[in-house]
């Protein structure tokens, strides 16, 4: 394969500007200078490109000149109002262009929101406490989807013997469905449990309760009024108000945690993704062999090291 | 960002010590006048107390240990998708043969190891179902990226079976749009509009025949959103999908899965991969699916790593409470 040496360079860079990173960990040096200020020059350059071909270009330069549409001028006059930062006097002119940005916005996100974020998720949590048992004899394709181990095709073939004149007499006749892969027989059989797996949400009769699912709805809706409590400031949190308070600051804090816990998954991938190019594992064997990516990160690290020995001399050198 | 050496002023928490430790050999030893900000140096720095004055590089190193040897000895650990990356994955199985979807690709190059994974899985995946691709981004920093995956994925044969589409015949790259939630907005009025009527490449849309009963968001059999932030997959919930009653599954960034979570619950978004665990489970079910060896994709080859990752940052979470705690007592 043979790559362009653009390509090649790009790909070198990359591996170098990341140790020059990590050797921040050392201490502040050169190299670390290098890739901090790289990095944002490169960011708003690329930035400032973009806009000017996605966003002036076709929006203004193009409107005024090839396809001439004058009255686009006036948004230019509104969007010049904009001086604030030019002149102090003439700062209160950017409130105009100002109010237009957040009605606008304000108008987008209105109905918006409040159709989706508010209507549409206070039906999703208003639900009933009682969860029952999904019958696999009588339960649409549609109920057994949702079922653990259960996929569509899967509940397709189940319906499909019921409608051969299958009765399921227990949960394990279920898995010796005829047309079933291995796969899927494999994923029914892992789905069991009577905690919240297969056997805790599914029945072969009706009026079988799912409890986990009802202590699970219970426990949703004393979060809800737990946490909205917290924020209802017209009563002094005090008393039982104070304890329900609480209870929503518990809540508040796990759902921090889980956020917390996915965030430091975000930090991680990041670094997971960087160590797979520096591996040269993302990429196919002939592009893998072109780039030599463990070989050159090597090299850069014995580099930084040595760039960074010989600046701490010169360093020490010169400092009085 | 101010740099401790030299700097005059305070050094900030975190920040190495350089003046009068300086040498290579100082970096990797514990720091003697160091140690977590607020916590006072115990007396004989001994057993669990001295893991609150570790050299906090020591960390560094074991999480880079923890990063690196999984990816060069893979361990294989067993991957299971969870109940939100199998909706995804049966949201597309569901697919009518040659149905036309929308995949909005709206990430920058930070959040690629995270969702990379996810958007080749799911145009294998597509193009397994034989689905029309129609691709747009609101992001300014996605056309490069989604330039070379096109080319990787959609234009490239990539498992058996498969075949190399064509642009403007099997799939539109339409670009990148300025305007984020306006632009979701108007794209579920007119997507020939929004567009000026032209492809990415300036192909005009009236040309391109697999474009001619798509003409807003409606049109889409699937919104297929690879996200990594604003705007993504939630400006889209919000803004089109209420609206227009649109099928959704989504891919997003870690962080991003707390807020994408209740769509999911809500049945606002059909499927959801948050995450790189997520994204790789995902990638998983559609290699089984088109014969792909389930081991040998990024996402799966990530995961032995990221799992080790998260060990070491519990351990350490752990011993830093105990030695925290067991020093309180003592003090």
């Amino acid at each position: 394969m043979t790559l362009p040496a653009i390509d090649l360079v790009g790909y070198w860079l990359g591996i170098f500007l990341t140790f020059a990173i990590l050797s921040y960990l050392y201490a502040d040096n050169p190299f670390y200078k290098l890739a901090e200020h790289l990095f944002v020059g490169v960011s708003i350059g690329y930035v400032v490109t973009q806009q000017y071909y996605n966003v002036l270009l076709p929006n203004l330069f193009d409107r005024l000149t090839w396809r001439p549409t004058w009255y686009w001028l006036t948004f230019v006059l509104t969007a010049l109002l904009f001086v604030k930062a030019i002149s102090r006097r003439l700062a209160w002119l950017g409130r105009y262009p100002l109010a237009f940005v957040v009605a606008f916005f304000a108008g987008i996100q209105i109905n918006a929101v409040g159709e989706s974020d508010l209507a549409d998720q206070i039906a999703a949590s208003m639900r009933t406490l009682d969860v029952p048992r999904t019958n696999v004899n009588t339960a649409p394709p549609e109920d057994l989807a949702g079922l653990p181990g259960f996929s569509p095709p899967v509940a397709q073939r189940v319906a499909q013997a019921r409608a051969g004149g299958q009765t399921f007499a227990s949960l394990d006749d279920v898995e010796r469905v005829p047309g079933l892969s291995q796969a899927q027989r494999d994923d029914l059989r892992a789905a069991r449990g009577s905690l919240a797996g297969l056997d805790a949400q599914a029945s072969v009769r009706d009026g079988d309760r799912y409890w986990f699912g009802i202590l699970s709805r219970l426990l949703l809706l004393i979060g809800l009024c737990a946490s909205l409590v917290y924020f209802y400031f017209s009563i002094e949190h005090k008393g039982v108000i104070g304890k329900v308070s609480k209870v929503g600051v518990w809540v508040l804090m796990i759902g921090f945690g889980a956020s917390f816990g996915y965030t430091v998954q975000g930090r991680l991938a990041l670094a997971v993704g960087r160590a797979m190019d520096m591996l040269d594992l993302d990429k196919p064997p002939e592009l893998a062999r072109a780039v030599n990516g463990p070989v050159v990160s090597a090299v850069c690290i014995v580099a930084i090291i040595v760039g960074i020995a010989v600046w701490e001399k010169v360093w020490h050198k010169r400092k009085p | 960002m101010s740099g401790p050496a030299g700097a005059g002023g305070p050094v900030p928490p975190g920040v190495p010590p350089t003046g009068g430790r300086r040498g290579l050999a100082a970096a990797l030893t514990p720091d003697p006048a160091g140690g977590p900000v607020g916590v006072p140096p115990t007396g004989g720095r001994r057993g669990l107390a001295a893991a609150l004055t570790i050299d906090r590089r020591w960390l560094f190193l074991a999480m880079g240990l923890a990063i690196v040897v999984p990816l060069v000895v893979p361990l294989g650990l067993p991957t299971e998708a969870s109940a939100p990356v199998k909706a995804n994955f049966y949201a597309v199985e569901d697919l009518p043969e040659g149905a036309t979807v929308l995949v909005s690709v709206d990430l920058d190059p930070a959040s690629t190891p995270e969702v990379e994974p996810y958007f080749h899985a799911s145009v294998r995946h597509l193009k397994k179902r034989g689905a029309k691709l129609v691709f747009v981004t609101l992001w300014y920093q996605a056309p490069p990226l989604v330039d070379r995956w096109i080319a990787k994925t959609v234009e490239q044969a990539t498992f058996p079976g498969d075949r190399p589409y064509k642009r403007n015949v099997d799939y539109v790259w339409l670009g990148f749009r300025e305007g984020k939630q306006a632009v979701m907005a108007n794209m579920g009025q007119d997507l020939w509009a929004t567009f000026a009527g032209h492809a990415a490449d300036g192909t005009a849309l009236a040309d391109i025949p697999m474009m001619a009963g798509v003409h807003r968001l409606s049109d889409f059999a699937l919104l297929v959103l690879v996200s990594a932030g604003f705007p993504g997959a939630k400006e889209y919930v919000q803004q089109v999908q209420a609206r227009y009653g649109l099928r959704i599954v989504a891919a997003c960034t870690a962080v991003s899965t707390t807020d994408l979570s209740p769509y999911y619950a809500s049945g606002q978004l059909l499927g959801l991969a948050g995450g790189m665990g997520a994204t790789a489970e995902y990638e998983v079910l559609v290699s089984r699916l088109v014969g792909l060896d389930p081991k040998r994709g990024n996402g799966a080859m990530a995961l032995d790593a990221l799992n080790i990752g998260h060990v070491v940052v519990i351990l350490a979470i752990v011993l830093g409470n105990v030695a925290y705690f067991v020093g309180r007592r003592k003090r």
